[in-house]
């Protein structure tokens, strides 16, 4: 039976009532992120009643004492603002759970638990598990839910599971990720959150390439020179990050994932249709048509890592990578990649993709552009000074989401010459009403069960796939490729320059 | 400033040469027009609050129908807003006088500044006159009204179905008073989410509507979308309700598909928010949806088997520019309404 008061209302699929488990409740994605985002839901009516949210930690908290730190943090960052009256009701459905990742025991007062809420609440046992933990404890947590048999859903109820990044930290490590977590859940109930694609711009991508007849009969190798894809990142390795991130890297942390994501909607064939299997099947077949970089000499050719040295970011002076707070002083992790991909397809044959990650560059910015190729050497070319340039279509993801399209045009006067100017359409100005969170369109969409903007195992291990010749070739070969410096607050090394410079292209200045 | 009815393009260029900083935004045509004294200086006001979420060129029009003499003045200015708290988001507004005949003015002197290829957005405001014909609205994209306004909303209701009907292109209509109720409609949709509710959907047999006098339009209008939506006939006692109408009740009776009979009160308190509360029960669960007066959330409940969930939700705003705001955000070409518009009538003309 559908609910008929549906009808017209939303374009969404429908999220139903659910208790959230959060598995690393006290941690800071919980606090800054996932209960702010399940807050503004409530303020927006989004959220389905009876929805509760149950966090579970190591430390011994009780609700009042969980609830109070959370109401702290959303006063400072819930999208929304904080309204006592409002908060005063949603923090009734918030909840401690104090237990090891470990204690099979605590796994079990947890069943209990839940049981309780459904039957205080007398509705159904919909649950959906956040694993927002530390990695180490992603198999534990899953092995435990298993074996207290919170991984069954009950009749006409469901289990999800949301699985936090690092998603593995190579292809080995996922795969072995990927069989427990198919172990415990079934895949249609697994959900791999990469929050770039929960980002507005990264939606909008597909609505840009296929709602506009204008686009998508230019959008191959006869008309499109190459595309860039560049994560500037203004910071180091504050707040202890470098503990974590030399462990991990430019390429692990942000490209595997985030960036190849990107690169996936930019460049996959339409889907036959919306569905979460259909968008799916033709991003992963992006990533499985990437030209494997799978020798030292190859990944030297074509990838480039590098770490900066002291500088100045924002007039501030900074150290250099290897001076940071919980960074090995010998460290070979890169704080930069340059990526030159091609994808074998009939489509991109003969388009570079550059992919470029790096941490104390100038400023914050998320983009993509795509570089047109020049117009004829007709007409204009004979002119003094020539054609300015060709068009560039860039996507802002972040910050300042939006669109632009470089054209040329006549500079006004008697005389003809031509100057680049900017077609610029932003989000904030032209729909004056902010965008939801990342967080927020993801958690709805995992109470409806839509996984469309999740990744597949299949994605996952495609691109970790890509990635591990990368590494192999930097840390295990005889022939390493160098590590280049660069100053901070530049915009990366000179090799990283150098590589699109083979190519005849440059960097987009941002 | 005041321009010439010739001059408006070229001073509205001056305005923009003015000053490099300011980003000129529009998304769409949006026309205020009312015949009521001083509505220019109110609207301007409404303006500059939609301005900074709805990027516009803004057509204000006042009309005195009633003057003796015809003529026209016109007005340029813009409103500015940061944006993310640096960049200068402006929006040009041109306020047009109009006394004596207009509608031929309306469209040749007003509508020949609209910006191209954007869509005219036109809010009606009071009781439609004879300005409102064919002529009009076969330029407008979206037709936004408040029937709350309406002395006489059954007649106009009539008025306002010919032009759907007789429009030569898709004219889509947008009564405020149908907005009030959205986020009632869609805390409705919420609780009926859960399936424990679902299932008890064919055992509704009672529905009670409580609305403030001004918003009997509203009422009735989510009356029929539950009735539409729920797909419940007209009782045996439709023809009697009149009579059923006492003090500041009104009575309704249905048939939903499986023959249960349900009853249905409106209920008019001048201490309720537009619309106070709306609640329907029957087997065994009771789910309602209630705003305080001046309350800046509603609260949706569900009282099944001796449980009860209570969630908050967020509310429509009270002032009009607020509700178009909303609606503009929200955008569709309300074929609900349409849907629900002929029962909605039936249910006025009782």
């Amino acid at each position: 039976m559908t609910n008929p008061f549906r009808e017209d209302l939303v374009s969404r699929s429908r999220p139903e009532p659910c208790t959230v488990v959060i598995f690393g409740a006290t941690g800071d994605l919980t606090h800054r992120k996932l209960v702010p985002a399940i807050y503004n839901l409530a303020v927006d009516g989004e959220l389905p009643p009876g929805v509760k949210i149950l966090g579970f930690a190591r430390r011994s908290k009780s609700d009042e004492e969980f609830r109070k730190g959370l109401e702290e943090l959303n006063r400072k960052v819930s999208r929304s603002g904080h309204d006592d009256a409002i908060w005063e009701k949603f923090e009734e459905s918030i909840h401690y759970h104090e237990s090891e990742f470990t204690d099979a025991d605590g796994y079990k007062r947890l069943a209990d638990r839940l049981d309780e809420i459904d039957r205080e609440r007398g509705g159904k046992g919909n649950r959906l598990f956040y694993i927002a933990s530390a990695p180490e404890f992603f198999d534990d947590i899953l092995e435990q839910l298993k074996a207290a048999g919170l991984n069954q859903a009950k009749d006409g109820c469901w289990a999800r599971v949301i699985v936090e990044k690092p998603f593995g930290t190579d292809l080995k490590t996922a795969q072995h990720l990927n069989e427990v977590v198919n172990r415990t859940f079934q895949e249609k109930d697994t959900y791999r959150i990469d929050h770039y694609l929960g980002k507005e711009t990264a939606q909008n991508l597909m609505v840009l390439r296929f709602a506009n007849a204008i686009f998508e009969p230019l959008w191959n190798n006869r008309y499109i020179s190459h595309v860039q894809i560049t994560c500037a990142e203004n910071l180091g390795m504050e707040g202890g990050r470098g503990g974590y991130y030399d462990k991990s890297g430019a390429l692990r942390d942000m490209v595997q994932n985030h960036l190849l994501q990107l690169l996936s909607l930019v460049a996959m064939e339409p889907p036959t249709d919306l569905s979460a299997d259909g968008v799916r099947d033709e991003k992963v077949k992006v990533i499985r048509s990437l030209k494997q970089w799978d020798t030292p000499e190859k990944v030297a050719q074509n990838v480039i890592r590098a770490q900066y040295q002291a500088g100045h970011v924002d007039g501030k002076p900074v150290p250099g990578y290897r001076e940071e707070d919980r960074v090995d002083p010998e460290s070979m992790t890169e704080a930069y990649v340059a990526v030159r991909l091609m994808i074998d397809t009939w489509r991109w044959s003969g388009v570079p993709f550059y992919i470029r990650m790096g941490k104390q560059l100038p400023k914050k910015a998320t983009e993509i552009s795509v570089h047109f190729k020049d117009a004829p050497c007709v007409l204009f070319n004979a002119l003094p000074g020539g054609v300015p340039g060709a068009n560039v279509l860039v996507i802002r993801i972040q910050p300042d989401e939006g669109i632009s399209l470089r054209m040329n045009s006549k500079i006004p006067g008697t005389s003809l010459r031509l100057e680049p100017v900017k077609m610029d359409f932003h989000y904030a100005t032209s729909f004056g009403k902010g965008s939801p969170e990342a967080y927020e369109r993801l958690l709805l969409d995992a109470m409806a069960g839509d996984a469309t903007l999740f990744a597949r195992r299949d994605e996952v291990e495609e691109a970790w796939r890509f990635i591990d010749h990368i590494e192999h070739a930097w840390h295990q070969s005889k022939t390493p490729p160098p590590m280049a410096g660069y100053v901070a607050g530049s915009w990366g090394p000179k090799e990283a320059d150098e590589l699109l410079q083979r190519d005849g292209h440059t960097w987009r200045r941002l | 400033m005041e321009v010439p009815i010739g001059s408006i393009d070229k001073e509205l260029r001056k305005l923009w040469e003015q000053d490099d900083a300011r980003t000129n935004a529009s998304l769409m045509n949006f026309a205020v027009y009312s015949e009521a004294p001083g509505a220019l200086e109110k609207n301007s006001r409404a303006i500059q609050t939609l301005t900074a979420e709805h990027a516009c060129r803004a057509l204000l029009i006042g009309i005195d129908r009633d003057a003796p003499e015809a003529s026209i003045r016109a007005w340029i200015t813009a409103h500015c807003h940061l944006s993310h708290g640096k960049k200068s988001v402006c929006c040009e507004q041109i306020s047009f006088a109009l006394t004596g005949k207009a509608t031929g003015r309306l469209r040749n002197t007003v509508f020949a500044h609209l910006a191209s290829d954007l869509p005219l957005i036109f809010w009606w405001q009071g009781e439609l006159s004879p300005i409102f014909e064919d002529r009009l609205y076969s330029l407008v994209d979206r037709f936004v009204f408040d029937s709350s306004e309406w002395a006489d909303p059954a007649g106009s209701f009539g008025k306002l179905v010919d032009a759907i009907s007789g429009a030569t292109r898709d004219l889509v209509v947008q009564d405020l008073a149908w907005t009030r109720s959205f986020q009632f409609r869609v805390s409705v949709a919420a609780l009926f989410d859960d399936p424990l509710v679902l299932a008890a959907l064919p055992e509704i047999d009672s529905v009670r509507i409580v609305h403030h006098p001004d918003h009997r339009g509203s009422a009735l209008q989510m009356l029929a979308w539950l009735a539409v939506q729920g797909q419940w006939r007209d009782g045996m006692e439709l023809d009697l309700a009149v009579a059923r109408k006492s003090g500041n009740k009104e009575g309704f009776s249905f048939e939903s598909q499986g023959g249960k009979a349900i009853s249905a009160e409106l209920v008019s308190d001048p201490e309720s928010a537009p619309l106070g509360l709306v609640e329907l029960s029957g087997g065994g669960v009771t789910v309602a949806v209630s705003r305080e007066a001046g309350a800046t959330h509603l609260m949706r409940t569900i009282e099944a088997a001796g449980h009860v969930v209570e969630a908050p939700g967020p509310v429509d705003p009270d002032d009009p520019a607020g509700l178009i705001g909303e609606q503009l955000a929200r955008g569709g070409k309300n074929s609900l309404f349409q849907k629900i518009l002929p029962r909605f009538r039936q249910f006025l003309e009782r």
